[in-house]
């Protein structure tokens, strides 16, 4: 049996260990939901997440965008991804131990080399700390690993204004075989929720 | 000029450094060890702390003391600032601190009625005047620039020890997007490191191959100061060697991406989508061209109503499914 495997998945798992104090419960819905592949209720910050990329494309395209609080922002990630590919679909297949999994995603932008994901912060960055906020997270992990032609991932977050890049390359993630292992061990000492992944994320055929 | 990507010549590249760790490391005089021969190197002493250091590893610096940033923008336009091969910023927080006052005596909204700095707009001008102040060091002066920062222990949920840079405002998040090397200075058993690769305590980073934990040589009076020096030199060469490397692959990938956007142009049913798939593949692809050249025949194949079939291997009118 082959089971589909996402950085949303792991994310949303990996969030119920690295939760706000007090936000244990909530993290945990969510996973359940991720796992129960509940669809999710867009809220602002996805809505803001989608509307600002929608804007770094237009201005990567060189269309004409009307004036807009987001802009200055927005032009600094479309000078980095302009002449990229958006939104392109990367998968490969694991095996790890007797289990086959089959990893996949979407870049946002694959441009010579690099794949780039665009995040969007409504607060503003002075009152953040955003450095390495980012190493925890299973993405460049799992997309440097379906896209072995990449070598670099890069992190491209903006508030609007203020560009922050993390990037990471072989070297400085964790291998992705590494988190599943982690997640599969959790999973598996938790049968109910075990049976709900391999019922709800089987592969096709 | 303009020149090709293959005769790049790294010989003289500069380098922007974050260096960061607990008072008494090491911090300031870690950050004078570019260069030998006097006036190589600017220390910006926001502090006051030059006095800290050994006499014999500050002989080659020259130091800019000022009491507002007015004279520090002054002491930057001298022929001594125009020398130096690297300007060292200690510390970057104080810096933002000199903005704060700077603001708040030339900004007449930087300051509040009760005359505190206001900081949704002074944090404004702070922001502005500092990108202008960073982006003429490193970009117009082309020096090296070394930003020192304090650092806070904080806590993370769980209790365990995390390290970050002091300093108020944006800037200790927009400033690691310009720099190259970014190292938390620890003492490790009786060693001192320069650390520039994450750790769950603290973030850095490295690249040109300087990264992991590298030991920072205990000075004696007969012991060049020279780390960076010698760190710089390391990346320099790792970059010529890169970019030799990588030079060739660019040309392969530049040839496929174009030669892929003017064979996509030309497709216009399904036949021509199977035969522009077949020589897409043919093409001499590197780095991520033939995954980008797939995405671009993928986008045009669904402007045109076509599916890609897994069944036929080829793309076909309407669903596919």
């Amino acid at each position: 049996m082959k089971t589909r495997i996402t950085k949303t998945l792991l994310d949303s798992w990996a969030y119920t260990f690295d939760c706000y104090e007090g936000g244990e419960e909530d993290a945990m819905n969510d996973f359940l939901k991720t796992l129960n592949r509940e669809p999710i209720e867009e809220n602002e910050a996805i809505a803001n997440g989608k509307a600002f990329e929608n804007l770094v494309w237009d201005i990567a395209q060189g269309h004409e965008v009307p004036p807009g609080k987001w802009n200055e922002g927005a032009r600094k990630v479309a000078e980095i991804v302009k002449g990229g590919q958006w939104q392109v679909h990367v998968d490969t297949d694991l095996q790890i131990g007797d289990r086959t999994f089959w990893l996949h995603g979407f870049c946002d932008v694959v441009k010579a080399g690099v794949i780039y994901d665009i995040k969007f912060k409504a607060k503003s960055f002075g009152s953040l700390d955003l450095y390495g906020s980012y190493r925890g997270h299973s993405q460049h992990s799992a997309y440097l690993r379906c896209l072995p032609e990449a070598y670099e991932f890069v992190y491209l977050v903006s508030d609007g204004e203020d560009l922050y890049t993390e990037a990471y390359n072989r070297h400085t993630c964790r291998p992705i075989e590494e988190i599943i292992s982690d997640f599969m061990n959790w999973l598996e000492s938790k049968p109910e929720l075990l049976k709900i992944y391999e019922e709800k994320w089987v592969c096709d055929g | 000029m303009i020149q090709h990507g293959y005769e790049l010549d790294f010989s003289k590249q500069t380098f922007g450094v974050i260096l960061y760790g607990a008072p008494g490391i090491g911090k300031t005089t870690l950050a004078l060890s570019d260069g030998n021969n006097g006036g190589d190197t600017l220390l910006i002493d926001l502090e006051h702390g030059i006095g800290r250091t050994n006499p014999v590893h500050r002989m080659n610096a020259n130091v800019l003391s000022a009491s507002t940033y007015e004279e520090v923008l002054n002491d930057l336009n001298t022929p001594e600032a125009f020398a130096a091969k690297t300007i060292v910023i200690d510390t970057a927080g104080s810096l933002v601190d000199y903005l704060k006052d700077w603001a708040m005596r030339t900004k007449s909204d930087a300051k509040t009625k009760t005359g505190a700095f206001n900081g949704l707009k002074g944090f404004g001008y702070v922001k502005s005047e500092l990108e202008s102040f960073v982006n003429r060091i490193k970009t117009v002066m082309n020096k090296n620039v070394i930003f020192i920062f304090h650092c806070d222990e904080k806590a993370d949920k769980d209790g365990n020890p995390i390290q970050r840079l002091r300093c108020e405002g944006s800037f200790r998040n927009t400033v690691w997007t310009g720099i190259d090397f970014g190292a938390y200075i620890q003492m490790l058993g009786n060693k001192r490191y320069a650390c520039f690769t994450p750790e769950d305590e603290f973030f850095a980073k490295g690249c040109h191959g300087i990264e992991g934990h590298v030991e920072i040589p205990n000075l004696k009076n007969d012991v060049p100061n020279d780390f960076l020096a010698k760190l710089f030199d390391t990346a320099r060469k790792n970059m010529q060697a890169e970019n030799d490397g990588v030079a060739e692959q660019m040309q392969i990938y530049r040839g496929a991406v174009e030669a892929a956007k003017d064979m996509v142009e030309g497709v216009t049913d399904a036949d021509t989508a199977n035969a522009c798939m077949k020589a897409l593949l043919s093409l001499n692809h590197a780095l991520t061209s033939k995954k980008e050249a797939s995405k671009m025949l993928n986008d045009k194949c669904k402007t045109l109503g076509l599916a890609f079939s897994k069944a036929e291997g080829a793309y076909v009118a309407g669903d596919a499914k």
